[in-house]
């Protein structure tokens, strides 16, 4: 019985549940409390939904910009997640392919991209690709452009573009790797079945590969897509003042000057926050399956 | 077995690594015995160890002594971090033997915010000493009550601050009641490269900036009002106002009527402006440091700059070339105080108020303005108030050692405008976000 106990897998992870729960748990009842109006500092102590009225409604500083942020929030969301996840597909069926010898190295070289914190890849990506950046002077010197300002606006561009190519190629390595997976666990014999049955290699792909991978890569795509929506640094790094993505929102009324604003920061966190949690619990159902 | 224990033990450890470690909190001070207080001012002043009285400055030495003061202040330029540790650590430590400890923040709203977390979690006495403020940022506070109160007028330097000028006693219109001390004084300019631009072609008005960069497009921009850091970018806004409502006298009071009047036709200049902007408005440089890297990658023809040096700080630090020079325009450049203020649960009261004084001595103002030095920013005392006569003239001295890349002195003088009252200054960045940033 005690062995039994001691041995389940619950117990062995008690000590970081613990940790993450007071940790998280107590921020996120914090969190909600302060989007709720609860400040006592400025003598607030009662509850009002007047921070959510405010966003939802679409009037007021923080409201004017929500929906906005939310719609381009998803748009550079959900743009990096299908474009990295085809991409991610692709790569990791050509690898798998010519799985003879190479794995190691293949898989280092997916590695290697992983290892790159993403400020640190999205500050290259400013000085290799803004208008002052390396290769608009490379462009210019060689006269492919008359000056670096005739290079088109890659980063910090009204679309999202600099965030979406950042996201794309920074999960693409990451997918890849979780497909890789996959298709390594199988063995071989599907795919020369089914060549020797006559399938085109689109109907490989088709027909055996993908019913292959898809769970892991749904439920990949998914997490990507939670991670992208609810991340700061890069939109705030690659990213114009408007329209901004939510936590960039976010993180700007939380830091208002006027205490009274916070609480609108604070609601839109946890906005984001609710879709993120949706998105999660989608990602593990279907992981389930 | 074994494996529980094992578990047990980490358990344990990562547990007690969570628990406040009793020993090395600060103690709070004990309050002040009545009795000594009173004995304080009547016969020879005895307090208990930590204890000061801010009448009795010789109180406030003696419990300063020792200390270790946590200045929070903006971290982001190495020039100044390496001034404010030369020149001013070394001299708490000689002369108080007080320690600084400067901590480095990003924005000083991580100051503000964990000064406001450690009120909400009951934490009394916090961390910080000393910040670094600006407008914002003493608004915010002062909202939330959590400034050490009625000291900035009681310090013996204080004497040499003119406390009855608005530009002092208010800070970007919120009142400042001897909330805070004032540190240096800045005054908004412009910034170009004389190897690119002539003096004899620069804009002097708003109303000729906008023919200079309808000309050029692309090579003008300002400040986003908008972000944290963007003071610059209000500053230019609301000079903007200034010169279209035909000056800044009407604004230093808050009326609706003259916002609503003229802030229309605010909107129509910045609109106007705005296709003839670097990436024609689509975005704005967040900062100062942002704005100038684009002038020196010559990417627009301008920067902005509050230091009295004008380019000359820039310069020695290497961000801009030898060739920079700083101008105003005729008029409408507005001037403003910056300042530092006590938390209300700072643990080391007595060494913040020393280093609070201490930025006022002659000695260390006229030091902060030399561009050599890497601070760059004015005086906040007035200088006909130095009686001493060594100390004025190296006051004065230093102020004509600005070098070329400063604007002259007369021109600064000419075009100096005060702030406009506190009310306009959201009125005017969120009217900039819905009007134009998000406008045609």
């Amino acid at each position: 019985m005690r062995d039994k106990l001691i041995f389940s897998p619950w117990f062995a992870l008690a000590p970081v549940l613990i940790l993450v729960s007071v940790l998280l748990g107590a921020s996120l009842v914090y969190g909600v409390a302060q989007s709720l109006g609860l400040m006592s500092v400025i003598g607030q102590n009662t509850l009002s939904l007047d921070a959510y009225r405010n966003i939802l409604s679409g009037q007021g500083p923080a409201g004017g910009e929500f929906w906005g942020s939310l719609v381009f929030s998803l748009w550079v969301s959900i743009t990096s997640t299908i474009v990295s996840s085809a991409l991610a597909l692709l790569v990791a069926v050509w690898l798998a392919e010519r799985r003879a010898g190479s794995g190691n190295v293949d898989t280092l070289a997916l590695n290697w991209n992983l290892a790159f914190p993403h400020l640190v890849w999205a500050v290259a990506l400013l000085l290799f690709l803004s208008q002052s950046g390396l290769l608009s002077r490379w462009a210019a010197t060689l006269g492919l452009i008359q000056t670096p300002a005739d290079f088109p606006v890659l980063v910090r561009d009204s679309y999202g573009i600099g965030i979406i190519l950042h996201y794309v190629s920074k999960e693409i390595p990451f997918l890849a790797l979780i497909i890789l997976a996959v298709l390594r666990a199988q063995p071989a014999g599907y795919d020369l079945i089914a060549e020797n049955l006559g399938a085109s290699r689109w109907q490989r792909l088709r027909y055996v590969t993908l019913p292959l991978v898809m769970p892991s890569l749904i439920s990949g795509a998914l997490l990507v897509f939670a991670f992208i929506f609810s991340s700061y640094e890069v939109p705030a790094l690659l990213g114009v003042d408007y329209p901004r993505m939510l936590p960039v929102l976010a993180l700007r009324f939380f830091n208002d000057p006027d205490l009274h604003a916070r609480a609108d920061g604070m609601a839109i966190s946890l906005v984001i926050t609710v879709i993120v949690l949706i998105v999660a619990a989608v990602s593990i159902k279907k992981g389930e399956q | 077995m074994k494996r529980f224990v094992f578990l047990f033990v980490i358990f344990a450890t990562v547990l007690s690594a969570c628990a406040p470690n009793a020993t090395t909190q600060p103690v709070p001070p004990r309050q002040a015995d009545p009795a000594t207080v009173q004995s304080a001012s009547t016969a020879a002043p005895t307090f208990a160890p930590g204890q000061f009285d801010i009448n009795n400055w010789d109180s406030v030495l003696a419990a300063a002594k020792g200390q270790t003061v946590n200045w929070y202040i903006w971290g982001g330029s190495d020039s100044i971090n390496s001034f404010v540790d030369n020149f001013y650590g070394k001299a708490l430590k000689e002369r108080y033997s007080i320690t600084l400890n400067r901590v480095p923040v990003a924005d000083t709203v991580d100051a503000v915010n964990q000064v406001l977390s450690e009120k909400q979690a009951g934490k009394d006495p916090g961390v910080v000493d000393l910040i670094w403020i600006n407008g914002q940022n003493f608004f915010t506070l002062k909202q939330a009550n959590l400034l050490y109160p009625d000291w900035a007028q009681k310090i013996p330097n204080a004497k040499l601050v003119n406390w009855d000028n608005p530009a002092i006693n208010l800070d970007f219109g919120t009142t400042v009641n001897g909330l805070e001390s004032p540190w240096s004084s800045a005054q908004f300019q412009f910034v170009y490269d004389s190897a690119r631009i002539k003096a004899s072609d620069l804009p002097h008005s708003y109303a000729e900036l906008k023919t200079w960069a309808c000309a050029n497009p692309g090579r003008f921009t300002y400040v986003s009002p908008a972000e944290t850091g963007g003071f610059l970018g209000t500053s230019f806004v609301k000079g903007a106002l200034y010169e279209i409502s035909g000056g800044a006298a009407q604004w230093q009071k808050f009326d609706q009527a003259t916002w609503d009047k003229w802030s229309p036709e605010l909107w129509n200049y910045l609109n106007a402006i705005k296709p003839c902007l670097w990436r024609k408005g689509a975005t704005y440089p967040k900062d100062e440091a942002e704005l100038k890297s684009l002038l020196a990658n010559n990417e627009v023809d301008f920067s902005m700059t509050n230091d009295i040096t004008g380019a000359g700080t820039s310069i020695a630090n290497g961000l801009l070339p030898k060739t920079a020079r700083a101008f105003v325009f005729n008029t409408d450049m507005i001037g403003n105080f910056n300042y530092v203020a006590i938390p209300s649960n700072a643990p080391h009261k007595a060494a913040a108020l020393v280093l609070a004084n201490l930025l006022l001595e002659p000695e260390f103002q006229a030091d902060q303005i030399l561009p050599e030095n890497g601070f760059g920013l004015g005086y906040a005392i007035d200088v006909n108030r130095v009686t001493d006569p060594a100390a004025l003239s190296t006051l004065q001295t230093a102020s004509t050692k600005l070098g070329d890349s400063a604007t002259p002195a007369s021109d600064l003088a000419k075009s100096l405008v005060g702030d406009s009252a506190a009310q306009y200054q959201n009125l005017v960045e969120q009217g900039w976000v819905t009007n134009v940033l998000q406008g045609k």
